[in-house]
């Protein structure tokens, strides 16, 4: 290879190079902005795991796998998956060969940035060299593969059910810029590197293209010009970056360490938050995976278009946008880049300003305590906290007290008569001081009754008491519990030769990752069907204490839609592990509806253990 | 004149002083308050109830009443639990309807 | 001479009965199509109607005996209707098929279930029953869950299931006040040392002698009024109900401690006059019944030529009001087909 202009510069490389600069001191910027608005706390825990060899070798990991593979995408949907990878880890692959290229034949040009990029046009060929020959057809091999990966997005674009998505996003003036330009970018390469094959070679596609097109492609005044719209392309592909959704590339590449630190969203707009606002690719996933999807009017509700705004600074809209989710956590389940809707949304709702604080100075836990009239303290003690939802859904209650008579355990119900809230609904409404002051008072309570293990009906309680409870003692959730005396031979029930469909509880599935125990139960009591869509992809009951503007009449779609995916495998009962879910699903349902507990107590076979 | 005696205030709810200009904006936020048909379901479920009084029918009626300040404190004692929205027969968002309470009248309402 | 004109009644409840004797007076051959294996639908399984207590076997026995000559199927379901040119063909679960000009919709309703409304309890805890429960024991004396012995605090819960879009039924079901207020007397006569309670949310005494029927209530056997809905209904340790509800008058949540409660299931659209309904697509209105050609003027036609309605198939309906409309259609049906 030699060089074919001393200077080794041409004006055309000006466009790129300025996005280049532009995109580099952007990005550069955003980095610095995001990791000073971490807590103090987070930055250290930040920078550790980045000198962490372990950390380091997760973090590359996890980019290479996820920003350039596309793993997860692969996982869901191989015509996507190839999709997205071809483009991405294609164009990786040019990146690098081409700096290879460089480094072997003009290393003295390595440090020029737009070098490598325009490597063809500055050099010719001298004599061919297996190397050589290797290299060109690993450039155009890639050149091609990503060529279908574009082919494969327009086709998209025109026909989104071929990639099985129902729906997709609506994009911005921006975002059909960035499209554009990034469609335009790689044909313009191979026209450019067409143009100079037969000068400084090529391979399999742009030599023979060289060759069909000599007309045409030898005539070497249309050169110039065709690397001048290559290099436009790709410099107006790097300045609308910023403002499109396609920031979510460097954008991911922070937030996989920062996620893999265990950073949490502490501020509704800065730090880890706006990573994540940043990381969506606004691929829309989401909005096919939206409970509330099933209704029009609520598409432009799904997370992708939170981050949209959230961008924006629509303060309108994002309002609008959090308070409506049902924080079912669904779209944090299935995003491909990590963004968390459902903790998003909380913590937009927990900047919102209130004119009246709650005030529990009242609630005295001293009272409480007195009324439940605890026995003596013991290790093998079970304290049975139904939830307030549960005081509407008796049969849960009075199944669970079945079962403890029949295992023959010392229990007590710590709120039979009304207790204190759990806090997570009020933590729902983003509010965290008052949710904490409620948790500090059931703390108390719940350590005077010096129970060695905590049983809970409601998942909503459950995932409360899990994350901010500080107990020293078991918390299970009733399925849990159930589980464990099943499996240890305490209670033992009949096989009743029934279908029983489980629908997955958001705060106890994707919320608190019980998806086994619950099946292993009713596998005991009768046959497990599996919904249509069930475990992280199972679908809100509609009825989540989550959404704050959602009305009633407005539900009702939604919990038809849940009802259907739970009928898919024609059982003959329902069964839930929530009484929320339960209380929704029953309104509806034409089929009998019921919680875990009640399965196992309508099946118990008298125990011979005496009290 | 000071006569050394004043009347007691009237307890009578007096409809043509009573300034709605904050209710209109409650209802604009949640269109449901206009629902209710105070059957009480929704205090009698409420857990917070037994300890402040809070009682979202009163609530409710004392707004539109004027008398804020007696709505004010029984809203501070919710939980935001949700029982009341669960047993409302009329499907009011009641949850809703308190937080857009908490926005709209602030502490220093009369 | 010219055989009778067939007229298909669907429903053998009161509204059917007196409908298909009306229609034989008037020279018709009516064909009385009945689900279950009696006649005389909700009324026979009740005890006694207000507001002069008579026994509903009465009314029953009255209706079926002038319906006699009409022809009537027990225990026969219609299998499907489809329209010829100017008539509906009904073949029927007994095999039998009918051709005939006019269909008269007598279908009723059906009681709401009352264990859907998972917070008071039916079928959880022993002591709480319905008001269908109630009359049945009434009738034959035979309920497990009534402990005549130690009956010493009742409560009555009004709207269960009606007047609650939680229970997908706005509607107010309109006889259940004055059942309840009638039962609440018929259980304090058994039961004279018994507390009583009716917990309401409005006292709808719309009717002939409601009020004095209300009013007796209060005055000669001194039941206890709360305004209030119950909310939620649990067990004490001696397996007595505890009820929840507030005394929205004293602006205080009440509890009380009952042997008995008894919830009055409201009035719902029979689900299986839906499925006859949509054999030959005759709409629904809003409220789930069926939608008659006008609310006002003409609450017996349907929409469809040749259809009718009579008794609670188009809302809920007091037992004068169900005969009332019986008679009125089978009026109309006469005149419908004269002008024919």
């Amino acid at each position: 290879m030699r060089e074919r202009f001393l200077t080794g510069y041409n004006d055309f490389v000006l466009p790129f190079l300025i996005g280049m600069v532009f995109i580099l001191t952007y990005c550069a910027i955003g980095l610095i902005k995001i990791i000073l608005q971490l807590p103090k706390e987070d930055r250290k825990r930040f920078f550790i795991s980045l000198v962490n060899p372990k950390m380091i070798w997760k973090n590359i990991k996890d980019i290479f796998c996820k920003c350039l593979l596309h793993v997860d995408i692969w996982k869901r949907n191989k015509l996507l998956g190839y999709m997205h990878s071809s483009i991405a880890f294609g164009w990786f692959m040019l990146i690098v060969i081409g700096h290879i290229e460089v480094f072997l034949y003009v290393p003295h040009r390595a440090k020029l940035l737009y070098f490598p990029i325009f490597f063809r046009y500055f050099v010719a060929e001298t004599d061919s060299t297996l190397g050589g020959n290797f290299l060109f057809f690993m450039m155009d091999f890639f050149l091609l593969v990503i060529l279908s990966g574009i082919l494969l997005a327009m086709v998209k674009r025109l026909r989104s059910r071929f990639f099985g998505m129902r729906r997709t996003t609506n994009l911005s003036f921006l975002d059909y810029i960035g499209l554009y330009s990034l469609w335009c970018i790689f044909p313009l390469r191979l026209l450019a590197e067409g143009f100079t094959a037969d000068i400084s070679g090529g391979s399999f596609l742009t030599k023979s293209l060289n060759h069909v097109f000599t007309a045409f492609l030898g005539n070497h005044t249309n050169m110039l010009p065709t690397w001048w719209a290559y290099s436009i392309a790709l410099g107006v592909f790097f300045i609308v970056l910023p403002f499109t959704r396609y920031m979510h590339i460097p954008a991911e590449i922070l937030l996989i360490p920062l996620r893999n630190a265990g950073i949490r969203i502490t501020n509704a707009r800065k730090g880890l938050a706006k990573a994540q606002v940043y990381s969506c690719p606004s691929c829309g996933l989401c909005i096919d995976a939206c409970p509330m999807g099933v209704m029009k009017t609520h598409i432009k509700d799904t997370t992708v278009y939170l981050n949209r705004q959230i961008r924006r600074n629509n303060e309108r809209r994002i309002e609008e946008i959090s308070d409506k989710c049902l924080l079912c956590g669904k779209c944090s389940a299935i995003c491909p880049v990590g963004v968390e809707g459902d903790k998003l949304r909380i913590a937009q709702r927990s900047i919102r300003k209130y004119g009246i604080s709650p005030d529990y100075s009242s609630v005295n836990t001293d009272a409480l305590i007195a009324e439940n009239s605890f026995s003596a303290p013991s290790g093998s003690k079970v304290l049975y906290f139904a939830g307030c939802m549960t005081a509407l859904t008796p049969k849960i209650r009075k199944s669970m007290e079945k079962v403890f008579v029949s295992a023959g355990v010392e229990y007590e119900m710590m709120d039979k008569d009304g207790g204190i809230c759990c806090g997570r609904p009020m933590l729902m409404a983003g509010r965290v001081h008052e949710a904490d002051e409620m948790i500090a008072k059931n703390m108390e309570i719940i350590k005077a009754s010096g129970a060695g293990t905590l049983v809970l009906s409601c998942p909503i309680c459950y995932k409360i008491f899990k994350e901010k409870y500080h107990l020293e003692m078991e918390v299970l959730h009733h399925t849990e519990y159930l589980d464990r005396l099943l499996k240890s031979g305490k209670i033992k029930v009949a096989h009743c030769g029934k279908r029983f469909a489980y629908h997955d509880p958001c705060e106890l599935g994707r919320g608190c990752g019980i998806y086994d125990e619950p099946r292993a139960v009713i596998s005991f009591a009768g046959e497990l069907v599996e919904a249509e869509k069930h475990h992280k992809e199972s679908i809100c009951c509609g009825g989540s204490l989550g959404s704050l503007t959602l009305g009633f009449e407005k539900r009702e779609a939604m919990v038809r839609n849940a009802l259907g995916n739970l009928s898919t495998g024609s059982p003959d009962v329902i069964v839930t592990a929530c009484p929320l879910c339960k209380s929704t699903f029953d309104r509806y349902s034409d089929k009998p509806v019921e919680d875990i507990a009640e399965t196992i107590a309508n099946n118990l076979t008298t125990s011979t253990k005496t009290l | 004149m000071d006569f050394g005696f004043g009347i007691a205030p009237s307890s009578a709810v007096n409809l043509d002083s009573v300034d709605l200009e904050k209710f209109e904006r409650l209802h604009t936020a949640e269109p449901d308050v206009y629902k209710c048909m105070a059957c009480g379901s929704c205090s009698a479920t409420c857990i917070a109830g037994r300890f402040s009084g809070m009682s979202v029918r009163k609530v409710l009626h004392c707004l539109q009443r004027g008398k804020e300040k007696e709505a004010v404190s029984m809203v501070k004692g919710c939980m935001l639990c949700g029982k009341c929205s669960m047993v409302c027969p009329r499907g009011i968002n009641t949850r809703h309807v308190i937080l857009s309470i908490c926005r709209i009248y602030g502490e220093e309402t009369k | 001479m010219k055989p009778k004109e067939n007229i298909v009644v669907i429903g053998g409840g009161i509204a059917g009965l007196e409908a298909a004797g009306q229609l034989l007076k008037l020279g018709y051959n009516p064909i009385v199509i009945e689900k279950q294996d009696h006649l005389g639908g909700h009324v026979a399984e009740w005890n006694r109607l207000f507001p002069d207590m008579t026994p509903a076997s009465e009314v029953v026995k009255r209706l079926i005996d002038q319906s006699s000559e009409a022809n009537i199927f027990l225990n026969t379901e219609i299998l499907f209707i489809n329209r010829l040119k100017d008539r509906y063909n009904v073949m029927l679960s007994n095999g039998i098929s009918i051709i005939a000009r006019i269909l008269l919709f007598t279908t009723g309703f059906r009681l709401f279930d009352a264990s859907k409304k998972e917070e008071y309890g039916y079928g959880v805890y022993d002591q709480v029953i319905t008001n269908r429960d109630l009359e049945h024991w009434f009738n034959n004396g035979n309920d497990k869950r009534i402990d005549a012995s130690g009956m010493k605090a009742v409560g009555f819960v009004h709207c269960v299931g009606s007047r609650d879009e939680k229970a997908r039924n706005p509607q107010c079901s309109k006889v259940c006040c004055i059942t309840a207020i009638k039962q609440a007397i018929e259980v304090k006569q058994k039961f004279p040392e018994a507390m009583v309670y009716c917990f309401y949310m409005d006292l709808r005494m719309f009717g002939k002698k409601y009020e004095d029927f209300y009013i007796s209530a209060q005055r000669d056997y001194g039941i206890r009024f709360i305004r209030g809905r119950v909310s939620e209904v649990s067990e004490n340790i001696d397996g007595k109900v505890i009820v929840k509800a507030e005394d929205t008058l004293a602006g205080k949540p009440v509890k009380v401690t009952l042997d008995l409660l008894v919830l009055m299931s409201g009035i719902v659209c029979n689900p299986d006059s839906a499925k006859i309904t949509g054999m030959i697509e005759l709409p629904l209105d809003t409220d789930g019944f069926l939608k008659s050609r006008d609310n006002v003027a003409d609450i017996t036609a349907s929409p469809k030529e040749g259809v009718f309605y009579a008794g609670s198939c188009t809302g809920p309906k007091t037992v004068p009001e169900t005969l009332a409309e019986a008679r009125s259609a089978a009026l109309e049906i006469h005149s419908y087909l004269k002008e024919k």
